[in-house]
């Protein structure tokens, strides 16, 4: 289940239960259909991948599991639960680990996320050959969608992009002083981003002076009267504006006094407060920067809108993928018949040569050789089109008819 | 040897054009990364033809116009890659290169025929003179480059379009930083050129200063220069102002040179 089928109590349920039980890899393990099987639990999915000998029977056993383990009422499992097989299952993985599936496309930790499922899995040698070989592929689609497309390089959030404008108006942030006037929630959101760029200085700026020593604390600032706001303009190389005041706090006058007295050094105003705190018409001074939320919203929107664009691309790479994996999961396929129909012939020639034991005691040994040499050449040849013709067929999708012909015209699966 | 130089050079100016042009088209940075280095190799490539010239000839590489472009091909690229090597400025390149291309393109004229230089020019402050001056122009091209750039990237960031676009160009305050840079250096080549430039005009004319179109023109431009750092040192203009002033001092210098050309000057040689 992910957050497109499963609402947040359900999956809340769900991957609680499973921290407090102790290992959900070897309950999976005990299900008697399962040959392989990896566990992955994030806070936006619940997922069991698994190699199993019957895929119907595994399913109703995993249901079971979930069921067991999430307190789940069928009915709301049946609406959550998805199942995908074979190269559906392949394909999905690669979406997820690419983070084509997430809720936030092209967000970065779900890779992780995989991977450290899959090392819990390996720790509990729950995988196999099959396991290892798709995460590995699934973890090369997601580097070959990292560099190859632009999925994950824009902002998608508003303090994000207000970062990224920043930065290209002052390169990097290092050694930057930023002034925040209001000492809201949304304020303290859009510091804790500026603070991972390496800004300098911060300034706090609030009607109610206590809550702004508060916060300086916080952010370890300096908490500034607020009479003394136009001073803390004059420092400040970006405002965060968010102040629940009706009217203007800063006006187009203040920024255009202060950046006087500043010798232009420019200066980046962000104002996120609604009704606006900072007149619009700052923004059409030589060297300010003015973006209300709206705008920042904007980016946001259009960099979703890249983000789409990309991820068109990105399931053009799964898909590529998917194919190559196709090749391989039709040859795991075809391998177990080819084996069992050799058997069956070398068992045939044995019987008989054991049956026509008496009349070739008969012969001289070279003889016996020479019989024995040419019955099993002869079987050989004819199986050698059946088994030529598999392989062929195991290259492209035409594959499972075939093989279930074979073991019946052979009759294979009877003793 | 210096022509085979200049040629092997033209043709890297030409390929690291290609390579911008591409990574611009593709937007992969790993194109951009090779141009850099093809245009470094241009780089490397010219100074050696330079130096080539100068040990065939045993005389300063520049002596006529043409040199002086591929000297002001050289200086922008020079300029640039220092500048690479500070700041992530990677876009400037696909500014740069293509003028120090056709810059080259248009020096390979002078290829294979020398000029005749007149006995008047025989002196080793002519050289010096025009080296500096060129020079300090190339670092005032440069910084028009920059400024044209800046003013783009602030027209984006203020008018809240074409995001794409604007992510490619530089920050603002490296953009700034590369015309403060290209001016204040530029300023003071040009100013000593000019002072050399007098200095052998007393020798060859019999005075310092001849009232001539040529260096009526230059001395405006000169003026020009002075106030826009005067401008930026004392009064505090950064940012768009100084771009554009930059920008439009330019412009008025390459007018200089043109109009000067179309005058009858005793200053034009060659």
């Amino acid at each position: 289940m992910n957050h497109k089928t499963a609402p947040l109590e359900i999956r809340e349920k769900l991957s609680l239960s499973c921290w407090s039980n102790l290992n959900p890899l070897s309950e999976l393990m005990k299900i008697p259909q399962v040959k392989e099987a990896m566990y992955l639990s994030t806070c936006n999915r619940v997922e069991v991948l698994a190699d199993t000998t019957d895929t119907a029977d595994a399913v109703a056993n995993f249901r079971s599991f979930i069921f067991n383990h999430g307190n789940l009422s069928p009915e709301e499992m049946e609406k959550c639960l998805y199942v995908y097989s074979d190269l559906e299952a392949v394909k999905h993985l690669f979406r997820v680990s690419s983070s084509l599936d997430s809720l936030v496309m092209g967000e970065p930790q779900i890779l992780g996320q995989v991977k450290d499922a899959y090392h819990r899995a390996m720790e509990n040698k729950s995988t196999g050959m099959v396991l290892n070989k798709l995460l590995h592929q699934a973890f090369q689609v997601a580097k070959r969608v990292r560099t190859e497309t632009a999925i994950a390089n824009n902002a998608v959030s508003v303090s994000y992009a207000a970062v990224e404008l920043a930065k290209k108006i002052f390169g990097n942030l290092q050694g930057k002083t930023v002034l925040l006037v209001g000492a809201g929630e949304m304020a303290e959101l859009a510091a804790r981003h500026l603070i991972n760029q390496g800004i300098g200085r911060f300034l706090i700026a609030n009607r109610t002076y206590a809550r702004a020593l508060e916060l300086a604390d916080a952010f370890q600032g300096k908490a500034l009267e607020f009479n003394d706001l136009p001073q803390g303009l004059g420092d400040a190389d970006i405002v965060i504006s968010s102040t629940g005041a009706t009217g203007y706090i800063i006006t187009k006058e203040m920024v255009a006094k202060t950046l006087h007295g500043r010798k232009n050094r420019l200066l980046f105003l962000i104002d996120i407060a609604v009704p606006r705190d900072i007149e619009p018409e700052a923004g059409e001074i030589d060297n300010a920067f003015l973006y209300n939320v709206d705008d920042l919203q904007e980016v946001v929107d259009e960099n979703l809108q890249g983000r789409r664009q990309e991820a068109e691309k990105a399931e053009a790479i799964v898909e590529e993928e998917v194919a190559k994996c196709r090749t391989w999961i039709n040859s795991l396929q075809v391998v177990p018949t080819i084996v069992s129909l050799r058997e069956k012939v070398e068992g045939i020639i044995k019987s008989e040569l054991d049956k026509s034991a008496s009349w070739m005691g008969a012969l001289d040994a070279d003889t016996r050789k020479n019989v024995e040499i040419m019955a099993s050449s002869i079987v050989n040849k004819i199986i050698h089109y059946p088994i030529a013709s598999l392989k062929e067929e195991s290259q492209d999708d035409g594959l499972a008819p075939y093989l279930v012909v074979v073991r019946r015209l052979f009759k294979l699966d009877q003793g | 040897m210096d022509i085979l130089f200049f040629k092997i050079a033209l043709v890297a100016y030409f390929l690291s054009t290609v390579g911008y042009a591409v990574s611009l088209v593709v937007k992969k940075v790993l194109a951009a990364r090779v141009s850099m280095w093809i245009l470094c190799a241009a780089f490397l490539i010219q100074t050696l033809a330079f130096g080539a010239r100068c040990i065939e000839t045993g005389r300063s590489p520049i002596l006529g116009i043409y040199d002086a472009l591929g000297l002001i091909a050289w200086i922008m690229t020079g300029t640039y890659l220092a500048f690479q090597l500070k700041t992530k400025t990677r876009i400037l390149g696909a500014f740069v290169s293509p003028v120090a291309f056709l810059l080259m393109i248009v020096a390979s004229v002078r290829l294979g025929n020398d000029v005749a230089i007149p006995a008047v020019l025989q002196s080793s402050l002519v050289p010096v003179h025009i080296i500096l001056a060129v020079a300090g122009e190339a670092l005032f091209a440069l910084a028009s480059c920059a400024g044209a750039m800046y003013l783009v990237q602030d027209k984006l960031i203020k008018n809240k379009k074409g995001r794409s676009f604007s992510r490619l160009l530089p920050s603002l305050r490296d953009l700034d930083r590369i015309n403060h840079l290209c001016l204040l250096s530029g300023f003071p080549l040009l100013t000593l050129g000019v002072l050399v430039g007098s200095v052998w005009a007393r020798t060859a004319w019999g005075s310092n200063w001849q009232w001539d179109p040529k260096q009526l023109w230059t001395l405006m431009a000169w003026f020009l220069y002075a106030l826009l750092l005067h401008q930026r040192l004392a009064i505090g203009w950064r940012g768009h102002k100084t771009a554009w002033f930059s920008i439009l001092a330019f412009i008025f210098l390459l007018f200089c040179v043109i109009a000067s050309r179309f005058t009858t000057s005793l200053h034009s040689f060659v």
